[in-house]
Parts: C-alpha cells; structure tokens; sequence
C-alpha cells in the first residue's frame, strides 16, 4: 500500500512537472523552394553562432534562437512545406510579364511585328491592373552615344504615347532610356543588330 | 551664373534631393484580411494597387496576407502575424546602385528573387532575429517564430 502511495505520488508530480515545464518554442523556419521553372539556387542561413547553406529543392533548416547555430539542413516533404506556407504561398504575386518590342533601323518606327503586339501590352496591362510598368528604350551601337541616347528616349517616349493614348494611366508607366549601353545582343560598336533596337516592357 | 552655382552645390552636397524625385520601389497585388502599410510614423491600410515606397513597413493581422512586387521583379509575399521592413532598396543598374536589405521580425514569407539577385547576389540580404540569409537567385520561405 505504502509502495503503491509512493508510486501514485511519483507519477503525479512527474506529470504536473510536465504541464508546469515552460514549453520551448518552435524553432524558426528556413526552406529552398524550387523556381517556377524548375531550377533551384541557393540560400546560406547565417548568425554569430554558425551558418547553413541550401542547395537542394526542399532542404531546410531550423534555427531556435540566436544564440544558437543555424542546424545541420535536412530533406522535408514537399506537401508539408506547402501545407505550412500556404498562406504566404497563396498570396505570391505572379511573375512579371516581359514584351520587347522592336523598331527599324534608325527610327522611331516600330516593326509590323511589334506593332501587332500593342493591343496585347494594352491588355496586360489592364488586367494586372498594374500600377507600375516600366518602358525603357534601347539602341543598337550604329551612331554617337549622344544620338542613340536621344533616340531610344525618343522610343521609349513614342510607346508611352501609344499606351496613354489607349487610356493608360501615364502615372504607371515608369519611362527610362540606356541608349546603346545596355545591349540585348552583344555587339562591337556601329553595329547594326535589329533586335538591339527596342523598347522593353515590364508588366508588374 | 550664380543661381547655377547655388543650384550645383545643392545637388552635389544634397544626393537625398536628386534620389527623392521618385522614391517608388514597387507595388501590392495581393491583399486579404487586414495588411497595414507604416510610412513615415502612419499607418495606411494596404490594398491591391497600393504603391510602395523606400523605407515602407509592412505588417499583417492574424488572417492577413499580403503580395508585393517590387521594381526589380522581386516577388515577397506575407501570410499572418508578419512584420516586415525594407531596410534598403537600390535599383540602378547603369549608376551600379543595387540593393536589396529587407527585414523579416515576425511572421511568414515566401521570397522569388528578381532583377537585383540577378545582377549582384552580394547585394541582397534578408536579415531575422535569429539570423540573416543571403540569396543566389532563388526561390525560399521561411517561419520566424518570435
């Protein structure tokens, strides 16, 4: 009897120990996703006390305080990854939409090609309801810095016109010009390479 | 000649003055429950539309969540309980201006590097209270629980 007392009493203060106890809080949470298309970069998790890199599609790491090091990284599921994010997940904005749009040689004058492409910027544009598109002028290396410099604002200017005149709020669109120092096609310099002789749009 | 004098000592000793021109860093697609944007000692409540600015905060109730995109294509998304400011943002890659420093005190989020990850890696930093990570073009999430 006296042993089964002791016993009892043993157990029940072993399990108010145990809801007394201050409960650790979870660890927090590092995670390498893959990209939409598939590759996977990198990402090092690094504090005073130590540092992790990723490198794997799924690898995480937990970290439980700053005074302790980030933890050796593991493989976790992928569907319980996602069940955990899915808040942040679900609220993901979707990527960018690029068009490049292509003139003649020398001119403002964009190609047929390009210019079929209009209504479908104009569209795009709508429909993201983006409040911030960036329209930025190229040149290909044929001609002075100066001249190609005017020029491709003078491109990026024409395309500002268009949309606006097909009722874009002009406040969304973010113009700039890099003339020929931000080629698409690497060239030497008085090259002629139609497909540096753009205007890039970026639908955010 | 000398209002151009005055004019050239204020842009040269007054950086802040040419860079305030257009401070925008990017744009909020994505908005549900309560998110709460912390500009200059206000509170504004966000909504899909609503532009950012440098030094912006971003904070989310308990079921809020909140999608940015900023000017360099960097996709950042919040779930709930999240407190987020971005610390430094640089996008001006013919100056060789390029930055990115955002700081994640609580809460959830998921990261899509953009145009700044791309050009220079170093550059960007997401800095939490239990350690500070460094990106390579990637996609990540992380859970900080504080």
């Amino acid at each position: 009897m006296g042993l089964f007392l002791r016993i009892l009493v043993v157990c029940l203060s072993a399990m108010l120990a145990a809801c007394s106890a201050p409960q650790t809080p979870p660890p927090s949470l590092f995670v390498l996703l893959p990209d939409d298309n598939g590759t996977v970069g990198s990402i090092t998790v690094r504090n005073p006390q130590g540092s992790q890199t990723l490198d794997e599609a799924w690898q995480g790491t937990t970290v439980a305080t700053a005074e302790a090091a980030p933890e050796v990284p593991t493989l976790l599921a992928a569907d319980e990854v996602k069940a955990r994010f899915h808040d942040a997940l679900a609220a993901q904005a979707e990527p960018v939409r690029r068009f490049i749009l292509y003139f003649e040689k020398g001119s403002k004058e964009l190609t047929n090609e390009s210019q079929a492409l209009i209504p479908e910027v104009i569209a795009t544009i709508h429909e993201r309801r983006s409040v911030d598109t960036s329209v930025v002028g190229h040149t290909d290396t044929v001609g002075s810095n100066e001249a190609n410099m005017r020029l491709s604002k003078e491109r990026a200017a024409i395309i500002v016109t268009m949309l606006a005149d097909a009722g874009i709020d002009p406040r969304v669109l973010e113009t700039s010009s890099h003339g020929e120092r931000n080629l698409l096609v690497p060239t030497d310099d008085e090259v002629s390479e139609p497909r540096n002789r753009r205007v890039e749009i970026t639908v955010r | 000649m000398k209002r151009f004098c005055i004019f050239l000592l204020v842009m040269v000793f007054c950086p802040s003055f040419v860079q305030a021109q257009d401070e925008r860093i990017g744009s909020i697609k994505n908005v549900e429950g309560q998110v709460f944007v912390l500009r200059g000692g206000e509170t504004l409540a966000a909504e899909a539309g609503t532009l950012l600015y440098r030094g912006d905060q971003l904070k989310t109730g308990e079921s809020g969540r909140v999608g940015v995109i900023f000017r360099d294509d960097t996709r950042l998304s919040l779930g709930g309980n999240s407190d987020l400011a971005v610390e430094q943002f640089e996008f001006a890659p013919g100056e060789g201006r390029l930055a990115l420093v955002l700081r994640l005190a609580r809460g959830m989020a998921a990261f899509v590097s953009g145009q700044i990850s791309k050009l220079a890696p170093e550059s960007v930093r997401l800095e939490t209270p239990v350690g500070t990570v460094g990106v390579r073009g990637t996609h990540f999430v992380m859970n900080i629980v504080g």
